[in-house]
């Protein structure tokens, strides 16, 4: 399995604290990079600015991320454009929200 | 952004703000006789209502500002350590106040020095704080107009303390009056209506909303505030008709805009605390359009109005926050306790640090207690209004140990 895909799997275990859904199906995650060092770029996203989480999912983002052996630095990229919305998420998320 | 509020200087408003509830309905309870009555202007009265609205209310929306305003408005509180100092001079002030006012109302304006002291020092924190805010928006200008209400609403205050003590100052009762209006319409009303364009959107998780009718509601309602406290000093009834209209007006607007944001939610299933302050929302406009009503067909009777003012207070303000603290606290500890594990190890979600059916049972019980008081002190049925009072009190008490609990996971 290619790091890339490492990295994907690992950010299915990290959990929105206030919605009980992983970012992965939210739909938080715009891209993962990883250099020829194994450094990681996470471009991320979160479902409103402001929110009050985003020092904690960064974070969440950073050690769960970082637990993976081959990884060097993980460096997260928080963006607001494109912003988030509802079509981001798997039916999964769209499921266990009641939503569509 | 993260709030960078120390979980302590909340807290410890919010503890001492649930102290407050249970002392304020015990006293309430052991004074149902005096409530049956409709005397509400006596000292044992204004001492379980100034706990219940200064002791338990106020502190709240401190406490709950030094978290929020942070994560609303995009900047750090301007001194966390004139917060703790805040917090001991008006928590002592407070309670100083209230139990003077009971007790030696001549003397309450010691008290009541005191609670202004560390209520000025809020303002000037959260003025200095919101002025470093880079986008202003409609959210600051409630919280401006909220706390414009809030510095207006003490100096009337003090007057009214001046005067129990000193006397010389006439006008007593349209001071009175417009230190009600200013305190619960102006600085509350205002309060939770800017709050909630930022918390109802994200507790329901809603997107693409307008909030076209925020600017319209502000404007409606602040105008209606003057309409209303100038009837009071100009004596002119259709004056105070109107103010009722125009604040009746100003609420609708504002449901407009939160029935929006609802609508294009996509959280379907909301948090029953968070559906409890939604509630309180109906509860607002309802109480508005019964005002209006009772003006325009000439009902006077101070015992009814008296009963209006107290479902004012419980059913919109006190709902209100009875709902949204059920997610303020243990969004508070979250952050403090599993902050910085989440991603290392299995966190718990917010709504696992909570029994939501305890706090369904607990909103039942707050609104039958609520409905039972008013209908046994409207109808003069002694027992009634023992019971539920009683029933009020024992919630508060069931209501401020569900919350501390949380404290606890």
């Amino acid at each position: 399995m290619s790091l890339e895909k490492k990295v994907g799997a690992a950010l299915f275990e990290v959990i929105d604290p206030e919605l009980g859904i992983n970012i992965m199906d939210l739909g938080l995650i715009y891209g993962i990079g990883v250099d020829i060092e194994d450094n990681v770029e996470i471009k991320m996203t979160l479902t409103t600015p402001g929110c009050p989480m985003h020092d904690s999912i960064t974070n969440g983002v950073k050690h769960r991320v970082s637990q993976i052996e081959e990884v060097g630095n993980v460096h997260v990229d928080m963006v607001w454009d494109p912003a988030w919305n509802p079509g981001k998420m798997s039916d999964k998320a769209k499921g266990m929200l009641g939503f569509g | 952004m993260k709030s960078d509020t120390n979980v302590k200087l909340p807290l410890a408003f919010i503890i001492y703000a649930l102290i407050a509830l249970v002392v304020a309905q015990a006293i309430l309870f052991f004074n149902n006789d005096l409530l049956l009555a409709g005397q509400f202007r006596l000292p044992d009265i204004w001492m379980g209502a100034h706990f219940l609205l200064l002791g338990y209310a106020v502190m709240i929306a401190m406490g709950a500002m030094y978290q929020l305003v942070p994560v609303a408005f995009l900047t750090p509180i301007w001194s966390q350590k004139l917060g703790y100092i805040q917090f001991i001079i008006t928590a002592i002030g407070v309670t100083l106040f209230a139990i003077l006012l009971g007790v030696q109302p001549d003397n309450a304006i010691y008290g009541g020095i005191l609670a202004i002291i560390g209520i000025i020092m809020f303002i000037i924190q959260m003025v200095q704080t919101i002025l470093k805010q880079k986008n202003k928006n409609m959210m600051t200008y409630f919280v401006l107009g909220a706390i414009t209400s809030f510095f207006l609403t003490i100096v009337a205050g003090f007057l009214l303390a001046w005067n129990i003590s000193y006397g010389g100052i006439g006008s007593h009762n349209t001071i009175l009056a417009s230190h009600i209006v200013l305190g619960v319409a102006g600085w509350f009303t205002l309060l939770i209506f800017g709050f909630s364009y930022k918390l109802v959107p994200m507790f329901s998780l809603s997107h693409g909303f307008s909030m076209k009718w925020a600017k319209p509601a502000f404007f409606t309602y602040i105008i209606g505030l003057i309409l209303l406290i100038s009837s009071f000093w100009l004596d002119f009834m259709f004056l105070e008709t109107s103010g009722w209209l125009v604040l009746f007006i100003g609420f609708s607007f504002f449901v407009l805009d939160i029935k929006e944001i609802l609508a294009k939610r996509i959280k379907k299933k909301l948090d029953k605390p968070f559906t409890f302050s939604l509630l309180a929302i109906g509860n607002g406009l309802a109480i508005h359009l019964i005002a209006v009503l009772l003006k325009v067909t000439g009902v006077d009777h101070p015992t009814i109005w008296s009963w209006l003012i107290f479902l004012y207070v419980m059913g919109w303000i006190i709902f209100s926050i009875l709902g949204y603290l059920y997610k303020i606290v243990p969004f508070l500890w979250w952050t403090h306790k599993y902050s910085n594990k989440i991603g290392k190890e299995k966190v718990p979600t917010l709504k696992e640090m909570i029994n939501e059916k305890v706090s369904v049972v607990l909103f039942v019980l707050f609104t039958v207690s609520v409905i039972g008081l008013t209908l046994g002190a409207l109808f003069q049925i002694g027992a009634v209004v023992f019971i539920f009072q009683g029933l009020l009190a024992l919630t508060s008490l069931a209501y401020a140990v569900s919350i501390v609990r949380v404290l606890f996971v």
